[in-house]
């Protein structure tokens, strides 16, 4: 009897189809003309960004990608590397998950208008589908700026990327959505409104929203925080019917998941944050950025110490980052001017255009790519 | 009860009294918080697909199923035949829990069949498959230079796909099954 034990090795199963043949992407470009023409349109996106941003009068910026100290987000993990000088001392250094601490360092020592294409990396991702462990970002920031500001420069990229390629309408699963006319712009309370018919502001409190998730059918666990109730309801509710005919901005976020955004100014129950979606995926989150140095680094701590609880890799919180916000972010100036900044996915970007079928197309030499050659 | 890190293609979950087959699964990080596993997954009773997400760590309700290797022999109807290599019993199962896949498979070739109380529930292919071409039209001067760098072709099992102009009638390729695609020649 060939059984395979299917909850013992899921990994040997795969092994088992692959027969030793070999994925060459470099290949599949020669051969493969869809590939090939998906390969061309990432570059020629990344040129088109490079335009917009320079037309704009934006500034692109160089950061290191080996920081010694990266962001503490408590879900994300940072790959860890070692420096050595040529005395063979050992530091410590992280391959960053994201350019946003180095940027805001350059926002305090006086540029205003920033933007970065840049690898970043995130450890234990899946290889494949809407994700690789290396990929593309493009962040942009506005110091002085508004949360407003940010959401039509990336209302205007998308149309400049559509007027470049051809493209009025983006095929995505079995969607036709129009960048070309104006896009929708949502809060998250109107949205549930929307969708669910509930209003978000009695369901702010953990104990409140828990009753509703249960309501709703879905299952509570003992540790489960206020943002995991609320994904729980909006991924399997809400997100998958997000910007089915054209792009939406979902803003203001319950001030439970702020991260390094600012509390609103009319209601701090909410949070200066969006996120941009396409049929479904999220492709861009954007903050109102929290520039209050003391608040930053009480959030960044209690970040750390969930990492600590959760098992994950611990460093120091960017003492650097935190006397930068210190000084002014606008520079010089004490929390009197707002700033405001974005990262956008151009992986996934990539892949709206193209009409590619897994993120995996749109990069040469995916993780996936790549480990399937050992195999 | 099983943790949603064991959501694979393939598994039975117990979702609201009803079985569903998983047939894909992502992870994803909303925002900068907790990890969730996305699946889509179609109903054993009804053939009717949901997408249902849990958070990573939730326990999930996943059935045991039998996995066992099989050949495909032929169709029935609207049922495809495969055979146990061990006890040469064979088990039928309804295109419609196969899915788009059905088009891929060809006589005599391996897969793995997962079986649910003894009912086949779901069907893995190999990543790729070898077919030998049967019908090639020649490639024609001035071919590349119009631009037309692929053309359709004929496989042993009736599937019709895109390959590039250089492949003749008689010549054995892999075709990728993630993706419907000409992959090399076998």
């Amino acid at each position: 009897m060939t059984t395979v034990n299917f909850f013992k090795s899921s990994r040997d199963l795969s092994g088992w189809f692959c027969c030793n043949l070999h994925m060459s992407t470099w290949l599949d470009l020669k051969d493969n003309p869809r590939l090939k023409g998906i390969y061309d349109t990432r570059l020629k996106i990344i040129k088109s960004i490079r335009e917009f941003f320079w037309s704009q009068d934006f500034l692109e910026t160089d950061t290191p990608i080996a920081a010694r100290y990266p962001g503490q987000e408590p879900y994300l993990n940072p790959m860890r590397t070692q420096i050595h000088n040529p005395s063979g001392a050992a530091f410590d250094f992280f391959l960053h998950t994201s350019p946003e601490f180095a940027m805001k360092k350059l926002l305090a020592a006086g540029y205003k208008k920033i933007f970065q294409i840049c690898h970043c990396f995130r450890d234990e991702e899946e290889f494949g589908g809407r994700h690789n462990p290396e990929f593309t970002m493009i962040e942009w920031y506005r110091a002085p700026g508004e949360l407003l500001e940010i959401a039509d420069d990336t209302e205007n990229l998308f149309k400049y990327l559509g007027e470049k390629l051809g493209v009025k309408k983006i095929n995505y699963k079995d969607f036709k959505i129009d960048i070309s006319g104006e896009w929708d712009r949502k809060s998250m309370k109107e949205i549930w409104k929307i969708f669910i018919n509930v209003n978000l502001d009695d369901y702010l409190e953990i104990e409140k929203i828990k009753i509703l998730v249960k309501e709703r059918g879905f299952a509570v666990c003992e540790n489960d925080a206020y943002e995991d109730l609320f994904y729980k309801i909006f991924l399997n509710e809400i997100e998958p019917k997000l910007g089915l005919e054209k792009p939406i901005f979902i803003y203001d976020y319950p001030a439970q998941m702020c991260s390094l955004s600012r509390l609103c100014d009319n209601d701090k129950r909410y949070a200066e944050r969006f996120e941009l979606y396409f049929g479904g995926l999220e492709l861009a989150n954007a903050f109102g950025e929290l520039t209050d140095a003391e608040c930053q680094s009480r959030r960044l701590n209690e970040d750390k110490k969930l990492r600590e609880k959760l098992g994950k890799q611990s460093y120091p919180v960017d003492k650097d980052f935190i006397n930068a916000l210190k000084s002014g972010v606008p520079a010089g100036e004490n929390y009197s001017k707002k700033a405001a900044g974005i990262a956008l996915g151009v992986d996934r970007v990539v892949l709206l255009f193209s009409g590619a079928k897994d993120i995996n197309e749109t990069i040469f030499q995916s993780a996936k790519d790549q480990t399937e050659f050992d195999e | 009860m099983s943790s949603t890190n064991e959501i694979r293609k393939g598994v039975v979950i117990r979702h609201q009294n009803d079985l569903f087959v998983v047939v894909e699964f992502q992870h994803i990080n909303p925002g900068k918080g907790a990890a969730f596993v996305r699946t889509r997954m179609k109903s054993l009773a009804a053939g009717k697909v949901v997408e249902i997400t849990y958070k990573v760590g939730e326990s999930v309700d996943i059935v045991e199923v039998e996995f066992q290797t099989m050949q495909y022999l032929y169709k029935n109807g609207a049922n495809y035949v495969f055979m146990n290599m061990n006890d040469y019993e064979q088990v039928e199962m309804n295109g419609d829990l196969i899915g788009d896949e059905a088009k891929y498979l060809k006589e005599g070739i391996e897969v793995i069949v997962g079986l649910f109380e003894e009912v086949p529930v779901s069907v893995q292919l190999p990543k790729k498959i070898t077919y030998k071409v049967v019908e090639a039209p020649p490639a024609v001067k001035g071919d590349s230079a119009s631009g037309n760098v692929t053309k359709e072709i004929t496989l042993d099992n009736g599937l019709k796909i895109q390959a590039p102009i250089f492949i003749k009638e008689g010549e054995e390729i892999l075709v990728n099954i993630e993706t419907g695609e000409y992959s090399a020649r076998a």
